[in-house]
């Protein structure tokens, strides 16, 4: 598979703060990634910098093999959704939309309509008097119908319920399914996504932690729930990285994979073993980072 | 040229900054308070005014409002800098053309008749002297000037932030200011005054749009490295 996105010690720094810090990966086309993190870890700025619409301090940024910057044959085939798109005050909504078939070749019209629909976006308001949640589904309609090869969403759906970021998952699955492209999602709702995610990038702190399949991350850690006192004997010298006690009954989380041995080591232990959510493990690696941080600074 | 035409259709599609606004809503008021004071007041000299000079302030703010919205948005929907840059002088420069042909033809139907009350709104002594072509070249490059003002400073802010803007007013204070006073130490006012009564207005513009073509100039390079 090709290589659409190389980025290699991208680095971005305001005065002494790095916002970005020695960042390398690669994206492959047709996948969709995660690019995970806290806020102002860095992702947006990273996907400014993919764009072109920022400059790297240091590093080097390939999309589709050339540099991004004032270059159309890259631009013209990604599609960027930011949370803090700009729009002219005068803007209305259909005003947006008869743009993009220019701006993207591979626009499709009916779909972007359909979408319109079913998100219950008034084509004549104006932008301005949009509220949040329907400002992002501009974003989502624009970033969906552009199918463009490398389409990126950063906080698609600030605002937007329930019910509409459902819809936004199942278009995304749908058409994606039709029209392979590379998608790359950019949040800190995990959880909600993790399900559709292929490939998870976390940046913490502008740099990279982690970088890997989402399925082999699911089987990098476990929880095993049971009586405290088996659950303790079961995981004693392992790594723990979370322990939640109820009662008389503990919910542990530990580092690792699973052996045959281990399990039937549970199973006679009567312990109840899951697998972990990619929300908690990210949220595992990115508090330890910052724990040992603070201990450096004591 | 796709996406130089898309630019070009963004800004177009704000009719009301770019047509509604300097005609209607500026120049025509303008002229109709002063028409009616030349219809009470008749004046036996005619009666002269300034208020043209309102279309042009018009247009130094037209100049600014460009690159705040429009140029954020169009980089945000992959549009580069070059393609909004070029989209933007087409767009100026068509405006100016449609402005400076229409003024132009107003100074001739004012001409001398001044709208039946004397006003001379339009038609301004040394400003409309010279041929048709003299007169429109001097509203054109006026126009042109002061659009390009505009977007200029704000190239300014939009490659160095608020501070390049906060350097760049008191240097340009400052430099007037030494200037200034250069200027009365050797006596430099009455060869600059001579200078400029020396030439027509067209000739004057000519200048005008050399200061504008720096301005476009220095405003490409500035936007090439600006960020959102």
């Amino acid at each position: 598979m090709m290589n659409i996105v190389e980025v290699q010690g991208l680095t971005k720094t305001y005065g002494g703060v790095h916002a970005v810090d020695d960042v390398s990966f690669t994206m492959e086309s047709g996948k969709i990634y995660g690019l995970l993190g806290r806020n102002g870890a860095g992702k947006t700025t990273i996907m400014h910098m993919l764009t072109a619409q920022m400059f790297p301090t240091s590093g080097k940024v390939h999309v589709f093999g050339e540099t991004p910057y004032e270059n159309n044959r890259v631009l013209s085939q990604v599609c960027f959704i930011k949370e803090s798109q700009k729009y002219p005050d005068h803007f209305r909504v259909s005003d947006v939309l008869e743009l993009c078939p220019v701006i993207f070749p591979n626009w499709d019209q009916q779909f972007a309509d359909q979408l319109v629909n079913d998100f219950h976006l008034p084509r004549k308001r104006a932008i301005k008097k949009l509220s949040r949640g329907m400002l992002s589904s501009v974003g989502v309609i624009i970033g969906l119908a552009s199918r463009a090869p490398l389409t990126m969403f950063d906080e698609p759906y600030l605002g937007l319920d329930a019910v509409a970021r459902a819809l936004f998952y199942d278009r995304l699955i749908e058409d994606y399914a039709e029209h392979p492209r590379t998608i790359v999602l950019s949040t800190h709702l995990i959880d909600e996504v993790s399900r559709i995610l292929e490939h998870v990038i976390v940046i913490d702190s502008g740099k990279l932690i982690l970088n890997k399949d989402a399925d082999a991350i699911r089987g990098q850690a476990y929880s095993a729930i049971g009586h405290a006192e088996k659950v303790e004997s079961f995981i004693s010298g392992q790594e723990t990285i979370d322990r939640k006690p109820f009662g008389s009954l503990l919910a542990a989380t530990v580092l690792g994979s699973l052996d045959p041995e281990s399990r039937k080591q549970a199973e006679l232990l009567g312990l109840e073993l899951t697998p972990v959510s990619l929300q908690q493990l990210i949220v595992h690696l990115t508090k330890q980072k910052s724990d040992r941080r603070a201990v450096d600074f004591r | 040229m796709n996406r130089i035409a898309t630019v070009m259709k963004i800004h177009a599609k704000d009719k009301l900054m770019w047509f509604i606004v300097p005609w209607f809503l500026v120049l025509l008021p303008a002229f109709l308070v002063n028409l009616l004071i030349g219809w009470i007041a008749q004046p036996e000299n005619g009666l002269y005014t300034g208020g043209l000079a309102s279309i042009f302030v018009c247009l130094l703010l037209i100049g600014i409002s460009t690159l705040t919205k429009s140029f954020p948005f169009a980089l945000g929907l992959s549009i580069r800098r070059m393609d909004f840059f070029l989209g933007t002088l087409i767009m100026v420069t068509a405006v100016c053309l449609g402005i400076s042909v229409v003024l132009s033809a107003l100074s001739f139907v004012e001409g001398d008749w001044g709208w039946g009350v004397g006003l001379h709104f339009f038609n301004l002594p040394y400003l409309s002297d010279g041929s048709f072509v003299e007169q429109w070249w001097t509203l054109f490059a006026t126009a042109f000037h002061v659009t390009f003002l505009g977007f200029f400073i704000i190239a300014i802010f939009r490659r160095f932030g608020r501070t390049g803007l906060f350097f760049l007013f008191p240097v340009i204070f400052l430099a007037g200011s030494v200037l200034g006073f250069l200027c009365t130490y050797f006596g430099w006012w009455t060869d600059i005054f001579n200078w400029l009564s020396g030439h027509s207005a067209a000739q004057l513009a000519s200048w005008l749009f050399v200061g504008a073509v720096i301005y476009v100039l220095l405003s490409f390079f500035m936007i090439r490295k600006a960020t959102v």
